[in-house]
């Protein structure tokens, strides 16, 4: 537990003391403010670029609902895109450079260094985007008046369940091939399998592939029950993390 | 005396290549041991095996009484320096050395002391930039230190002087043998001369296979039995030619003072012969002594006719 603790504490202070405190937040942040100001302008913005050529079309006066999905939209696409190609070095990234093999001659099995990673790193991605979410959700208040909290708070939590999904497969992938952008191409293919399979009823209703798209129903407040899988990927997450560290186990350093 | 490092028919194999081939290795515990071979004779490998970062392909091997499983952590009372340390670019020594001793779950006021006291032996006191900033020497030097953090019983060193200035190196190597006695130190390298300066014991690896493993002092006198320095008051030139002719002399090379080095492949013979010539030629005999044999010989001996 010692080694575990002192590895996470020195990932917890890698975070905060080099580019990684930019990339993830400032994306994240970015789109927590434009989200609301996008949806606000809308109408202004579509208007200015075709004119007249609507002709007489009217477009809906935004409402919060339209922030709340840009915002989910932003993360669903961009953040976890950003996710994958961050986290495509996780683990191959301190092989390379030589700090892994120090370290694992060191009181600290190779399954503690996955774990710690991987919990560090997912609890980072939680920060961030509760941090992200609750910037938007002050934005939307204060430009529609209105920002209710249920659907804001069940797309994010709905998504971060399948970020954290992301994390472990990242982990995953990161020890299974040396090379970050081989992982994180291998990443992108995941992402684009899960959204694929998420047409198929069975999967879209109860795997992570559900997590693609449910995330912006919730957004739009619509009744959807997130529940079995939220469960399935909670249940994903520690598997592919204790794989991770099974196969580093047995790999040469 | 216990053995530190253990290892029965230790293999591994790369594909097709054997990287090294059925070693059977003894380290004294409390010896200074160096393992000694030629760029890509297994040396690496090795020391990968024994700090369980590699798996062997087959044999085992025990460090300091405890089997060595691959993937698992080994013992807290190893220290290890791979020949080319990574670190955290963005920490200071300091705070490397901190890092490394909480891994050991090191007393806090313990663990204070001692990173004193070894950036101060890196000669990195007052050095405050990050690694990131540091050169190969002082990266190397820190490398020693945190192998040193945690006080080990065995210290296992790849090639721990090669990115060394000449002062550094010496730093180094009186550091090594100021453990003698306390500590275990396997270190490999290609570098003769530090094996010559400080290790008690040595090992010699060959394209992954140990082609010798003796104390120091036994493998001097083995090799030195087969070589003779003779020196005579004139008409050296004549007489070296005249024994290099001889049957029993495997070389004969002149030195600088002018002294003839035979290497002899039956000593009793050329003891015999060689005053026998010399009076033969009626010149005067100055000297007839056994010679010291460098590492360096024994080490081209040994692996020296297969490089080529």
């Amino acid at each position: 537990m010692t080694g575990f603790a002192v590895f996470a504490g020195k990932e917890l202070r890698e975070i905060l003391r080099t580019w990684r405190i930019w990339v993830l937040p400032s994306i994240v942040l970015f789109f927590a403010v434009t989200g609301p100001l996008l949806a606000r302008f809308t109408p202004q913005i579509v208007g200015a670029l075709v004119g007249n050529q609507l002709n007489g079309l009217k477009i809906p006066t935004p409402t919060y609902v339209d922030a709340y999905v840009q915002w989910i939209k932003n993360l669903s696409q961009i953040v976890l895109i950003a996710v994958i190609i961050v986290y495509g070095s996780l683990v191959s990234g301190e092989i390379r450079s030589g700090t892994a093999v120090l370290v694992l001659t060191k009181p600290l099995s190779r399954t503690a260094f996955v774990i710690a990673k991987a919990a560090v790193h997912s609890l980072f991605l939680v920060c961030v985007v509760v941090a992200g979410a609750l910037l938007t959700w002050a934005l939307t208040w204060l430009i529609f008046g209105r920002a209710p909290a249920a659907p804001l708070w069940s797309a994010t939590g709905a998504f971060l369940v399948l970020g954290l999904v992301f994390v472990a497969l990242m982990t995953l992938l990161s020890v299974l091939i040396g090379s970050a952008a081989g992982a994180a191409g291998a990443g992108l293919g995941g992402y684009v399998v899960l959204s694929i399979t998420a047409i198929w009823k069975p999967l879209g209703t109860y795997s992570p592939a559900a997590l693609t798209t449910q995330p912006g129903s919730l957004a739009a407040g619509k009744d959807v029950t997130a529940l079995w899988p939220i469960l399935t990927s909670l249940v994903l997450v520690p598997i592919l993390v204790v794989l991770a560290g099974q196969i580093l186990r047995r790999r040469d350093l | 005396m216990n053995a530190a490092i253990e290892t029965v028919g230790l293999t591994k194999t790369y594909g097709a290549k054997r990287a090294l081939d059925g070693v059977n290795l003894v380290v004294g515990e409390g010896s200074i041991f160096g393992f000694l071979g030629p760029n890509g004779a297994g040396k690496t490998t090795m020391v990968r095996l024994l700090t369980g970062l590699a798996h062997p392909t087959s044999g085992s091997a025990r460090v300091l009484g405890s089997e060595i499983l691959a993937g698992d952590a080994i013992g807290s009372e190893v220290g290890y320096l791979p020949d080319v340390p990574g670190f955290y670019e963005w920490m200071t020594g300091a705070e490397f050395l901190e890092f490394a001793g909480r891994l050991f779950a090191l007393q806090p006021a313990t663990l204070k002391g001692r990173v004193k006291t070894l950036l101060a032996l890196a000669g990195l006191a007052d050095v405050n930039t990050k690694i990131g900033g540091y050169s190969r020497g002082m990266k190397q030097r820190l490398g020693i230190a945190q192998a040193l953090i945690n006080a080990p019983r065995l210290l296992v060193l790849d090639e721990p002087t090669s990115a060394l200035d000449p002062i550094g190196r010496k730093d180094v190597l009186e550091m090594l043998a100021s453990l003698r006695g306390r500590a275990t130190v396997f270190f490999s390298t290609h570098i003769l001369a530090d094996v010559d300066r400080v290790c008690d014991t040595v090992a010699i690896l060959d394209r992954g296979r140990l082609v010798m493993q003796a104390p120091m002092e036994e493998l001097k006198r083995r090799y030195g039995a087969r070589k003779l320095v003779l020196e005579v008051t004139e008409g050296a030139d004549r007489l070296a030619d005249e024994i290099g002719a001889k049957p029993w002399a495997t070389s004969v090379v002149r030195s600088n003072n002018g002294a003839i080095e035979i290497t002899v492949a039956d000593m009793n013979a050329a003891q015999r012969e060689i005053p026998a010539l010399v009076a033969a030629q009626g010149l005067g005999l100055s000297r007839l002594d056994t010679g010291e044999t460098q590492l360096e010989e024994v080490f081209v001996e040994l692996v020296g006719g297969s490089q080529h």
